[in-house]
């Protein structure tokens, strides 16, 4: 036992090598983590497993959780947050959300181009036409339908991670569906009942008008000219794993949580049965699958969606959010050509760059590949969860030779990425705390203008050394805590 | 609110109602039968299953054990008190969001009890425990439901539904046992009257109100028209209303708000001693019959709005 063995905190805790490690620099515990750590410290261990402990009982009591895919036993997990709360500082928080905006910004400008617009990236040979139009999210019978302010990715969930160098990259665009906002705010919750004494009470940003925020933008794409319109969140029901969440928003907006049946068209126009009879619907935000949306149109067999709303939303007498046919933007296969897509549309360099990616269609790369299949990570464009990624490095014969099989087969089922050795944070487990991989999911609104959520989901990847952070594979979460201006100068001089 | 939302709290208050009803009703065929051997057990049991619709559809013995054990654990009687529970704990689940958390508690608990695996053998041991228990259980819920739920649109549709098959079960009661009743003596329906009495928890209320002779006319009287009683079926078709005038919020009188009204002016106005000298079986069987015309209406009313469109969707394609 150390001198210090009584006291909890990062005594006992050693960075890794090679590493960019949140907490610890290469001077010690970087400024905008001191105040957090020092009370860490004074926290005996005994309590810190405590305290742990309790998160697990208020999840439980309020009854968060989610059904691990797979596990058909029905019993679901508790969300596990972990009781260090990611710190993100303000002058870093700035450089973040200005690169999410312009991302953003461009994403919705290329998807209203695509489909409603005259297709200039296209034409003008930024992203290949054949590439767009084989993206499994791409939706031909989205032509047409009109976007309010092009909005299209009214919700998006844009993951970042760290490299070695601290550099905060992007790594995948969420432009569907993107869930876990849910867990954003309850995990703020947890933590001011874990941690409820007031340090740093004054300096970290509140997360919890997400609700009235994405209410806005969804009023902000309702069809002209309706005044005070009627949004509705539309879920496939409660035995979607994310059920949870889509009510917990409902909720957070007070707005009807509606399944499809709830839902009829009438002359392209949207409504909603209610025990007063029907009632006008004007904006949707949906948290079904593209394919579900309407029987009609898209899978016959679905009886998720309702029948006409795809023709409702071209005659523009609804607005879905987020917009049909996003697929074509946030596949993995177009995710390269996002930097130059920023340059062509805002003549802008990247302010969050992408992490280097190699294109196994295009025959030199296929081959350059190939040979470094060892050292790379090659991801399936279409899966997502973190399913069916070959990390090379810990990969063994066999994998590699089937990689290198199903790569020259379906070149366009696949990217290839440099391993990203993504950065450490302090975390809670077995009893102390050990560095562990992270992530980090913002959320970005797009209505009327664009806002960042000041917070996110930071997930992490609770087996040593992993880099698969996703819950469904064993990962965890943190609450992020993005500081106010002006923080750094009161921690350093203090 | 939204339709589906209404008809899952609507079916809710119905489905616990009809478990207690049925727990009420085996309780008092089962010990009536042990408080005078004379009955004929095989005929007492099947009244009971006629009362509730399941004479027909039963396949095994009319013996207690057999049917006590079809009416309370069988999966396959949809009309069984584990059905009507296990309905009632799906419309809970999906209505989270619609219902105080101490309610879901009160139902998912209840729905468990049922389901053990041990249950059935309990049945044969210990009736009153098993009937009791059943009871005290819905009658939980209903109080939990009243302590706990904002007094907002979705508890007034929980409330209709079990006001509706509250009224519905008092009179399938009565039109069953009064059959019975007409062939007898007086003297020889003094239990027969008793156990209706007590199938409702109404023995005591009754003897309050009026004396132990147990006038058969003045049984009918106190089940169909108390004004204080809350399982008379007045009682019930008058808070029917109520709600309804709540619920339709309307300047004109709705198509429903015209039916209760027709059904609860036949109860409120009739004259018991004419009924019974004209035929009691007609009477309730119209009664029934416009009970049922008031749930066919709040249906329309409320659950079924634009299904009589003709849908222009489909020209889209």
């Amino acid at each position: 036992m150390s001198v210090r063995g009584n006291r909890g905190g990062l005594c006992q805790y050693t960075p890794p090598m090679g590493i960019f490690d949140e907490v610890h620099g290469p001077s010690g515990v970087r400024p905008h983590y001191r105040q957090l750590m020092d009370r860490l410290d004074t926290i005996g261990d005994a309590d810190l497993a405590d305290r742990f402990g309790l998160i697990e009982s208020i999840f439980r009591t309020l009854g968060i959780t989610f059904a691990v895919p797979g596990h058909e036993s029905g019993i679901d997990r508790t969300w596990p947050m972990d009781l260090v709360p990611r710190v993100i500082p303000a002058d870093e928080w700035r450089h973040i959300e200005a690169g999410l905006i312009q991302r953003v910004t461009v994403l919705n400008r290329f998807l209203d181009d695509l489909y409603v617009g005259s297709q200039e990236a296209i034409n003008d040979g930024i992203v290949p036409r054949w590439l767009i139009e084989s993206a499994d999210g791409y939706v031909r019978e989205a032509h047409g339908i009109p976007a309010p302010g092009g909005s299209r990715c009214v919700v998006s969930g844009i993951d970042i991670v760290r490299d070695e160098e601290g550099t905060y990259r992007v790594l995948e665009d969420n432009l569907r569906i993107p869930s876990g906002i849910s867990y954003v705010l309850e995990n703020r919750v947890a933590m001011t009942r874990v941690l409820p004494v007031g340090f740093a009470r004054h300096s970290i940003r509140p997360v919890d008008h997400y609700g009235a925020s994405l209410l806005r933008a969804l009023q902000a794409i309702a069809p002209p000219p309706v005044v005070d319109p009627t949004v509705v969140v539309l879920t496939p029901g409660v035995a979607n794993s994310a059920y949870f969440e889509h009510s917990f928003l409902a909720r957070q907006m007070g707005v009807e949580l509606a399944e499809g049946r709830d839902l009829l068209v009438d002359d392209r126009h949207v409504y909603l049965r209610t025990t007063r009879g029907l009632k006008r619907v004007d904006v949707i935000y949906r948290r079904v699958e593209d394919e579900f949306l309407d029987p009609v149109v898209f899978r016959q067999d679905s009886l998720l969606g309702v029948p006409g709303l795809h023709g409702a939303a071209r005659a523009g007498t609804v607005a879905i959010a987020n917009a049909i046919g996003n697929g074509a933007a946030d596949d993995k296969g177009v995710y390269p050509f996002v930097p130059a897509l920023i340059e062509y549309y805002l003549g802008e360099k990247p302010i969050l760059p992408n992490v280097t990616t190699y294109l196994p269609w295009e025959p030199d790369q296929l081959e350059l590949i190939l040979g470094r299949l060892d050292q790379l990570v090659v991801k399936p464009v279409a899966e997502a969860g973190g399913y069916g990624i070959v990390i090379g490095t810990g990969a063994d014969e066999a994998t590699l030779a089937a990689t290198a099989k199903a790569l020259r087969a379906n070149p366009r089922g696949y990217i290839a990425q440099e391993v990203v050795q993504l950065s450490t944070h302090p975390t809670f487990v077995d009893g102390q705390l050990q560095p562990r991989h992270v992530d980090f999911r913002p959320f970005v609104l797009s209505g009327d203008g664009i806002e960042v959520v000041p917070g996110g989901l930071t997930r992490v990847a609770l087996k040593e050394g992993s880099l698969i952070v996703n819950s469904s594979q064993g990962g965890g979460s943190k609450d992020t805590w993005v500081l106010e201006d002006g923080l750094e100068d009161a921690v350093t001089t203090r | 609110m939204l339709s589906r939302h209404a008809e899952d709290l609507y079916w809710l208050g119905r489905y616990i109602e009809r478990a207690e009803d049925t727990a009420r009703m085996l309780d008092v065929t089962y010990h009536n039968l042990l408080e005078s051997p004379s009955t004929d057990e095989t005929r007492a049991w099947k009244e009971l299953l006629e009362v509730l619709f399941l004479d027909a559809a039963y396949p095994g013995p009319l013996e207690g054990r057999d049917v006590s054990s079809y009416l309370v654990t069988e999966r396959s009687n949809q009309g069984s008190i584990i059905s009507a529970v296990a309905r009632a704990r799906d419309n809970a689940r999906g209505l989270r969001d619609g219902i105080s958390t101490e309610l879901w508690e009160a139902i998912n608990v209840f729905y468990l009890e049922l389901a053990r695996a041990d249950f059935e053998i309990d049945i044969e041991r210990r009736a009153y425990e098993i009937f009791s228990s059943i009871r005290s259980r819905c009658q939980l819920i209903s109080g939990v439901a009243a302590q706990t739920m904002p007094r907002d649109e979705g508890y007034r549709f929980m409330l209709l539904g079990w006001m509706l098959e509250r009224a519905e079960m008092t009179c399938r009661l009565l039109a069953v046992r009064y059959a019975r009743l007409a062939g007898e003596e007086a003297e020889m329906g003094f239990h027969t009257w008793a156990s209706v009495l007590k199938s409702v928890s109404a023995y005591e209320a009754y003897l309050k109100a009026h004396d132990a002779s147990l006038n058969p006319t003045k049984v009918l009287e106190f089940l169909l028209l108390s004004q204080e009683f809350p399982r008379s079926v007045l009682y019930c078709l008058q808070l029917v209303e109520r709600l309804l005038e709540r619920l339709a919020e309307s300047p004109q009188q709705t198509r429903v708000e015209r039916a209760i009204g027709r059904v609860r002016a036949r109860a409120e106005f009739c004259d018991i001693s004419v009924i019974v000298n004209e035929g009691l079986d007609q009477f309730l069987e119209e009664l029934q019959k416009e009970i049922y015309d008031v749930s066919e209406e709040v249906e329309e009313h409320f659950f079924r709005a634009g299904t009589d469109l003709q849908l222009h969707s489909y020209r889209w394609a």
